[in-house]
C-alpha cells in the first residue's frame, strides 16, 4: 500500500463541465457516473394546484416547480418543459440546480450517502474565491460530507497526465483555456480563457441551417419531434413528418438545446482540423464524410467540415476587426500565456504540453497543434491521451488520482475545520 | 501373453516351462503375477516382450509428471478490515477510513504522515528588523508580506512569483523577491549566535546566495536566445553542424595520416605501430628481436646489424650506431651476391622514421609528372614500353627507365615551349601582316587558310613551319604517327590523320626521339 502511494479513503471526486458532470469513486480510472450538466424544468407547473403544492412542500429552495435531471432528463419530450444548465462560462452560476446535479448523480446514479465520504470537487482556473466557498458551503452544511477539497482542473489535467509542470490546453464545451502549471500550482497571471468552442458552434450552426449554393438548409429537428420517415438519397430533400401533437409542446430553450445537441454531434462526426495548417487543396483533396440527419436528411461533407473547425487555430482578419470581443484561438490563447510567464519556465512549458477537453477530440487537432507550436518554439512535446475517455475526464481523472494518495489527506477540509474557521479556511488550503 | 512368454523363454534359453503339465498353471499364474507388477513408465506390451529383466533405464523412463500445481489453499486467508484512522499530519481529528489488513497493529502512525514535512522559515522579531533589515525599498510590512508568501509556497519562486501582490506595494519582479529574501536570510545568519562551526555556517549562507545583476543579465540571455528568428536558429544549426563536420574530417585525416605512416615505415618493416613510439620501453626489446631474426634469416651478416641488444637491456635506450668500416671481404661479397647497400645519409639518426623498410625496386620506378602523365603515358605506349611495370626491374633497367622518363618528360616541355614561341611567332607575324600591303599577305594567306579551314579553332602552329617540317621530311615519314600523337595528346583539339605540316617540327625533338628510338631497341634486346 505504501510502495505506490495511494491509500483509498473512498473519497468521490465530483467533476462538474459544461456538458456534463462526472462523479466517481477516487481510485477508479473511469467515472461512476455521467450525467448531462443541462437539466429540464417546469417554471409553471402545467398540472395546476397539485404539483405546485408538491414543489412548494418538497423542495422549498427550489425556483422550480419539477426538475428532471440525469439520461432522462433534458432529452425526454415534455410539454412545455424548459432546459437549464447551471454553468456560464464554466462557472457554476445557478448552485441550487448544481446542487441538484449533484445529488442526483450520487444519490439516484452511484447510490452512495454525501455524508459517509470525503468528496473533492473541481474548479475551472478562472474560478472566483466565492464561487468556490459557496461550493464548500453546500457539500458541508448541505450534502453534510465529512471532508472537502477543491482543486483545479489545470492542476488535475496535469496530475491525470503524470506532471508537475504543464502547459495544459483544456477544450472544453463552451470554453478552451491554456493554464501553466508548476510544481502543481496554476500561475494565475498565466491563465489565458476564450469561447472559442461556443464559437465554432455557432459558426457551425449557421453553417447548417443556411442554404448553400448546392443545398437547402437543414431541418435540425431531433427524433423526439419526429413520427416517421423515409431513407433519400444523399443530398435529397428529406421526407420524415413531425409529430404535430409534440410541436406546440415545444419551448424555446428545449429548442435551443436540441439544435445545439444535432450540431454537436454533426461536428463531433465530421468535423476535422486539417493537420498543417489551412490549404484549400488539401481540404479538397480529403475524403467528404456521409452524416445523416434525425430527419433522414444526409450529405457529404467534404470542404466544410474542416472549414467550420478552422476556426480554432485562425481566424479571418476582418471578422476579428469588426468584432473586438471576437474569442481568441488557440495558438493566440498560448502566445498570451506565454508572454506572462518566466522565460526559463517557457522551456519546461513545451515539453510538457497537456492537450485535454472533449473538444479537442477533433480529428487531426493535435497533430495541428503540434505543428503550429514546432513553428514558433523548439522541442515542443505534446501529451494528449489517445483514449477519449481519458480526454474527456481528465479532470476527474486527475480528482481520482489526487484524492487517493496517502500523503493527500492531511489537505482535506475537515467539518471540524470549517466549523471552526468558516470559509476562510478554503482560500487557505486550496491554493 | 503366454506365446510372447514362451518367447522370451527360447530366447534367454530358460527350459520350457510346457514340459512340465503338473506345474504350469501354477507357474503360469506366478508368471502372469509377475508380468502384471511391470513398473511404472515401460508400456504394457514392451513389458510383455522384456519381461522381468527389465533393464535399469526403466528407472529413467518413469512416467512424466506434470509441473507442480501451485499451492493457493494451504496459505492462510489475509484478513482486511475497514479501520477509521487520523492522520498525525493534520491539527484536527479527521477521521477518515481505510482498508487495512487486520493483523496490523492498530495504533501505529499513519504511514504517510511522516511525508508531510514543513520546511523551517526564517522569522524574524521586531528588533531584529530595525536592527539589521531596514531597506529603503522594502517596508516592513512588504517584507512581512514576502516571508509569508514564501513559506506559504515553500520557496517556489515562479509560484510566489506569480501570487505575490502586495497591497499598495510597487510592481516587483522576481528577481526583487528573491533579492530581498536572500539578503535578509543572509543578514539574519550572519548576526544571530552560530551554535555550529564556521564552515556549515560558511556553506549555509553559501546556500543563501543570491546575485541579483547576474541573474538578471542571465534572463535576458534566456529571452534573447528565444527571440531568435528561425533563419538565425536555422544558420546556427547548420554552422553547429559544419563545425562537427570539420571536426571529423580533421579526425578523419589524422587516423588517414597515421594509418599511412604506419604502413609506410612500420608493418612492412616489422616495426610495431608508429603510435607506439612514445614508449620506447615497450617497444625495444621486440624490435631488436625481430630485427636480429630478420637479420638472420635474410643472411646478413652480423656484424652489418645494428650492434645487438640483449633482452634484460630493457631499459636501455636507442643504442648509438657505430658504423663500422666495410671491409673489403664484404664489398666482395656484396658484389657476387648482387647486393647493394643503402646507407642512410650521415646526418640523419637512425630512427624508425628514417628507417627504409625493405622494398620491391619496381615499386620505386619514376612516375611521370601528374600533368604531364597522359602525354608521357601515350610516348610511352607508342615505344611499346610498358613504364608502370618493368618485366625485368634490375637496377640497370630502372635507372634507363628513369633516365628515359626524364628525357620525355623535357621533351614534352620542351615541346610546350615550341608551342607556345610557334604561337608567339605566328601572332608578330599577323601584325605584321597586318600593317603590310595586302597582295603579299594574300598568297601566303591562301595557302594557310586550308589549314584553318580544317581545324577551325586550330592554333597556327603548322602551316608556318613548313620549312622546318620539310627539312626532316624524311625521317617524319618513319616517325609519323608518333610524332602525330604527340601533339594530338597536347590538346583535345580535332585528330588530323595525315598532316605532315602538324608532326614534330623541331629537329630538337626528334633528335630526342630517335635517341628514344635507339632506347627502345636496347629495351628489346
Amino acid at each position: 500500500m505504501v510502495n505506490y502511494g495511494g491509500d483509498e479513503v473512498s473519497a468521490l471526486v465530483v467533476d462538474i463541465g459544461s456538458s456534463s458532470v462526472r462523479v466517481g469513486y477516487a481510485g477508479d480510472d473511469t467515472p461512476k457516473a455521467v450525467i448531462p450538466s443541462s437539466y429540464g424544468y417546469f417554471n409553471n407547473p402545467p398540472g395546476g394546484d397539485v404539483s405546485m403544492e408538491n414543489g412548494n412542500s418538497g423542495e422549498p429552495k427550489s425556483a422550480y416547480s419539477q426538475i428532471f435531471i440525469g439520461q432522462n432528463g433534458p432529452s425526454t419530450w415534455r410539454a412545455g418543459m424548459e432546459i437549464g444548465n447551471p454553468l456560464q462560462d464554466g462557472l457554476i452560476h445557478d448552485f441550487d440546480s448544481a446542487r441538484s446535479l449533484v445529488e442526483h448523480a450520487l444519490g439516484d446514479v452511484m447510490r452512495v450517502n454525501a455524508s459517509e465520504h470525503p468528496i473533492l470537487v473541481t474548479e475551472p482556473p478562472w474560478n472566483t474565491p466565492a464561487n468556490r466557498e459557496r461550493m464548500a458551503e453546500i457539500m458541508f452544511e448541505e450534502m453534510k460530507a465529512p471532508a472537502f477539497y477543491i482543486a483545479n482542473t489545470g492542476v488535475l489535467n496535469a496530475f491525470a497526465a503524470g506532471k508537475g509542470s504543464a502547459l495544459v490546453i483544456d477544450i472544453g464545451q463552451s470554453m478552451a483555456s491554456v493554464t501553466p502549471v508548476v510544481d502543481g500550482f496554476v500561475l494565475r497571471k498565466g491563465l489565458a480563457t476564450s469561447s472559442i468552442p461556443r464559437l465554432v458552434h455557432s459558426h457551425a450552426h449557421h453553417f447548417l441551417s443556411n442554404p448553400t449554393q448546392t443545398r437547402h438548409a437543414i431541418d435540425l429537428y431531433p427524433h423526439q419531434l419526429i413520427a416517421n420517415r423515409l431513407p433519400v438519397d444523399p443530398g435529397a430533400p428529406p421526407r420524415f413528418t413531425l409529430r404535430e401533437d409534440r410541436l406546440a409542446g415545444v419551448t424555446q430553450s428545449w429548442k435551443a438545446w436540441y439544435e445545439a445537441r444535432e450540431v454537436d454531434e454533426w461536428i463531433q462526426s465530421v468535423g476535422g482540423v486539417l493537420e498543417q495548417g489551412w490549404n484549400d487543396q488539401v481540404a479538397a483533396s480529403r475524403p467528404p464524410r456521409q452524416y445523416e440527419f434525425p430527419t433522414g436528411y444526409n450529405n457529404y461533407f467534404g470542404h466544410d467540415r474542416f472549414a467550420v473547425c478552422e476556426q480554432y487555430f485562425f481566424q479571418k482578419p476582418h471578422f476579428v476587426q469588426s468584432n473586438a470581443t471576437a474569442p481568441k484561438t488557440i495558438p493566440s490563447l498560448i502566445l498570451e500565456a506565454f508572454r506572462t510567464c518566466d522565460p526559463e519556465l517557457r522551456q519546461v512549458l513545451m515539453g510538457n504540453v497537456v492537450l485535454t477537453g472533449g473538444s479537442s477530440l477533433l480529428n487531426g487537432f493535435s497533430e495541428r497543434l503540434a505543428s503550429e507550436l514546432s513553428r514558433s518554439f523548439s522541442h515542443v512535446k505534446i501529451h494528449a491521451p489517445g483514449n477519449p475517455t481519458e480526454r474527456r475526464y481528465g479532470g476527474w481523472l486527475g480528482g481520482s488520482i489526487l484524492a487517493s494518495l496517502g500523503t493527500f489527506h492531511q489537505l482535506w477540509i475537515s467539518r471540524e475545520e470549517w466549523q471552526e474557521h468558516g470559509t476562510a479556511i478554503v482560500g487557505q488550503r486550496c491554493k | 501373453m503366454a506365446a510372447s512368454a514362451s518367447d522370451i523363454r527360447s530366447a534367454l534359453s530358460i527350459p520350457s516351462q510346457s514340459q512340465n503339465p503338473a506345474q504350469t498353471p501354477v507357474q503360469s499364474k506366478k508368471l502372469q503375477a509377475q508380468s502384471s507388477r511391470k513398473p511404472d513408465g515401460i508400456s504394457r506390451e514392451l513389458y510383455s516382450l522384456i519381461g522381468p529383466s527389465a533393464p535399469s533405464l526403466a528407472a529413467q523412463l518413469a512416467k512424466p509428471k506434470l509441473k507442480q500445481k501451485p499451492n493457493l489453499g494451504s496459505r492462510s486467508v489475509v484478513k482486511w478490515e475497514w479501520r477509521s484512522f487520523t492522520n498525525g499530519a493534520r491539527k484536527d481529528k479527521l477521521q477518515l477510513g481505510h482498508w487495512t489488513k487486520a493483523a496490523t497493529d492498530v495504533n501505529t502512525d499513519y504511514p504517510f504522515a511522516k511525508y508531510g514535512v514543513q520546511s523551517t522559515p526564517y522569522i524574524y522579531t521586531d528588533e531584529e528588523y530595525t536592527q539589521y533589515l531596514q531597506d529603503s525599498e522594502w517596508t516592513k510590512e512588504e517584507t512581512d508580506f514576502l516571508f509569508n508568501v514564501v513559506r506559504e509556497f515553500d520557496t517556489r519562486w515562479y509560484v510566489i512569483y506569480d501570487r505575490y501582490d502586495f497591497q499598495g506595494g510597487p510592481a516587483r519582479s522576481m528577481e526583487d523577491l528573491k533579492d530581498r529574501y536572500y539578503s535578509a536570510c543572509r543578514k539574519l545568519i550572519r548576526n544571530r549566535p552560530w551554535s555550529g562551526d564556521e564552515a556549515s555556517k560558511s556553506s549555509l549562507l553559501a546556500s543563501f546566495h543570491f546575485d541579483k545583476e547576474r541573474e538578471i543579465t542571465r534572463k535576458k540571455y534566456v529571452t534573447s536566445l528565444e527571440n531568435r528568428t528561425p533563419d538565425q536558429v536555422a544558420e546556427e544549426e547548420a554552422l553547429y553542424i559544419e563545425v562537427k563536420r570539420l571536426e571529423q574530417s580533421e579526425r578523419k585525416f589524422k587516423k588517414d595520416r597515421e594509418d599511412l605512416l604506419r604502413v609506410l615505415s612500420g608493418v612492412e618493416s616489422g616495426l610495431p605501430d608508429v603510435l607506439e613510439d612514445e614508449s620506447p620501453f615497450n617497444n625495444l626489446p621486440t624490435i631488436d628481436t625481430k630485427k636480429k631474426r630478420k637479420g638472420l634469416s635474410s643472411g646478413f651478416l652480423p656484424t652489418d646489424v645494428d650492434s645487438p641488444t640483449s633482452a634484460s637491456n630493457v631499459i636501455a635506450l636507442d643504442p648509438p650506431i657505430v658504423r663500422k668500416p666495410r671491409d673489403p671481404k664484404s664489398i666482395a661479397y656484396d658484389a657476387q651476391h648482387c647486393i647493394i647497400r643503402t646507407d642512410l645519409p650521415p646526418n640523419v639518426q637512425a630512427t624508425k622514421a628514417a628507417h627504409h623498410p625493405a622494398f620491391m625496386r619496381s615499386f620505386k620506378l619514376p612516375y611521370p609528372k601528374a600533368a604531364l602523365a597522359p602525354r608521357i603515358n601515350q610516348i610511352f605506349a607508342e615505344l611499346g614500353i610498358n613504364n608502370t611495370r618493368l618485366v625485368m626491374p634490375t637496377r640497370d633497367n630502372c635507372a634507363r627507365l628513369e633516365g628515359l622518363m626524364e628525357s620525355i618528360s623535357a621533351l614534352v616541355e620542351s615541346k610546350k615551349v615550341l608551342d607556345k614561341l610557334e604561337y608567339d611567332i605566328q601572332v608578330a607575324k599577323k601584325r605584321l601582316g597586318m600593317r603590310n600591303s595586302e597582295d603579299r599577305e594574300g598568297g601566303s594567306g591562301g595557302g594557310k587558310g586550308k589549314g584553318v579551314g580544317i581545324g577551325s579553332a586550330m592554333d597556327v602552329d603548322e602551316g608556318d613551319v613548313d620549312a622546318d617540317a620539310d627539312a626532316d621530311a624524311e625521317e617524319e615519314s618513319v616517325r609519323d604517327g608518333r610524332a602525330q600523337s604527340i601533339v594530338s595528346t597536347k590538346s583535345a583539339r580535332s585528330r588530323r590523320p595525315t598532316r605532315r605540316s602538324m608532326s614534330i617540327s623541331s629537329v630538337d625533338t626528334n633528335a630526342t626521339a630517335s635517341a628514344r628510338a635507339s632506347n627502345k631497341r636496347k629495351f628489346r634486346n
